[in-house]
């Protein structure tokens, strides 16, 4: 397959389209062995998928041991559904709905939320921004101080780049919610930044 | 509202980092809980066990207990989970809580007199127990105005108190027994 897609595209396209079969061919045996018990093969999907999930769960929750606590919570629930993955979506979309459910699930049962604010208020610095460089620091920062539903729908749609109907599905929100709440998000971002003198 | 900043905004969420390494590593963690993985009971076959389990180890310990120290001896009650003197249905009242905090520190206290067979056979019954009342917690969070689940979590704790409760008896009768 791989050598077939580099003989339909041009050289560089078809080697990096090559690169990318390879790659799921690969996923796809792992996981394979993974439903089959096997541990190195889970750990081999973890390295590969560990920074996407810890990124999005570090954004959403913006505490550096919430994020780490969903992320592992969500590589355990992802061992235990693994019969269940049908490969419908990539491998990591499949991640990222499962550690969804595990900030807000988490979110839910610890109310820790307005402690979060207030600790990120009198921070210099978000964790997630450690990610960031520059001025895209100030956005990071930005989006952290927003409030939660907001902040979960610009995550998921301005930064990893979700449709707000992939959005809703993982939120368990209505697709209307999700765009109110991104436009939300948006005007308290540029209200933010603006007053901090930033020019996008 | 600017609509060229929000653009500007979008675009520079887009170059956001979506991948960022975690300070440490978090497979140990995740591999020490998928290869010793939980088996989940559901509440009521957990609340079953409890039972079970309670009963069968409190005739395990009344038999040690009984051999070590003669067959005249009679060292165990019946195993009865007799309904606990406190509160309502649905709350515990602080009576419960006193009698709990007492029992709890009478086992702790007394439990070293009895064999350490019985002590683990007594403490896996607690865990068991405080499994249980955690798992149902846990439920009513999610359900918290389930009466079903609340009458269960009563039961656990009645469970607990009454198993508390029989130990003190146990090591009451071991005293009379060395006193003789």
């Amino acid at each position: 397959m791989p050598a077939l897609l580099m003989l339909e595209t041009g050289d560089n396209t078809g080697s990096m389209v090559s690169r990318t079969a390879t790659a799921m061919t690969q996923e796809a045996a792992l996981i394979a062995r993974a439903r089959g018990g096997d541990t190195r093969a889970f750990e081999a999907l973890y390295r590969q998928n560990v920074d996407r999930v810890y990124g999005l769960c570090l954004r959403m929750t913006g505490n550096v041991s919430e994020a780490e606590d969903c992320a592992q919570e969500a590589f355990i629930q992802a061992w235990n559904k693994l019969s269940r993955f049908r490969g419908d979506s990539a491998f990591g979309t499949w991640m990222h709905r499962i550690a969804v459910n595990a900030v807000l699930g988490r979110i839910r049962k610890s109310k820790r939320e307005q402690d979060r604010i207030q600790v990120v208020a009198e921070t210099a610095s978000s964790p997630a921004s450690m990610g960031d460089s520059g001025e895209l620091r100030d956005l990071s920062d930005a989006i952290d101080r927003l409030p939660e539903g907001a902040r979960h729908v610009f995550v998921l749609n301005a930064v990893y780049g979700y449709s707000h109907e992939e959005s809703s599905d993982m939120l368990g929100i209505a697709v209307g919610t999700t765009k109110a709440q991104l436009h939300r998000a948006r005007r308290l971002l540029a209200q933010q930044l603006k007053e901090q003198g930033f020019e996008a | 509202m600017n609509e060229q900043r929000e653009d500007k905004l979008t675009t520079a969420a887009r170059q956001l980092a979506t991948g960022i390494r975690p300070q440490r590593d978090l497979w140990p963690g995740i591999e020490q809980a998928i290869r010793t993985p939980r088996r989940r009971m559901p509440w009521y076959a957990q609340a079953a066990a409890v039972v079970l389990l309670v009963g069968g180890s409190s005739g395990v310990t009344y038999l040690a207990v009984k051999d070590s120290f003669g067959p005249t001896v009679s060292v165990s009650p019946e195993l009865v989970f007799e309904r606990a003197a406190f509160g309502g249905d649905y709350h515990l009242g602080p009576g419960f809580q006193a009698a709990r905090n007492s029992l709890r520190a009478q086992l702790d206290a007394e439990l070293g007199r009895l064999s350490p067979e019985a002590q683990q056979d007594i403490q896996a019954n607690l865990d068991v127990i405080h499994g249980a009342i955690i798992e149902i917690n846990t439920a009513l969070e999610q359900e918290p105005d389930n009466a079903l689940l609340q009458q269960k979590l009563l039961r656990a704790y009645r469970e607990e108190l009454a198993l508390l409760r029989r130990v003190s008896g146990l090591t009451r009768n071991v005293m009379i027994r060395n006193d003789i």
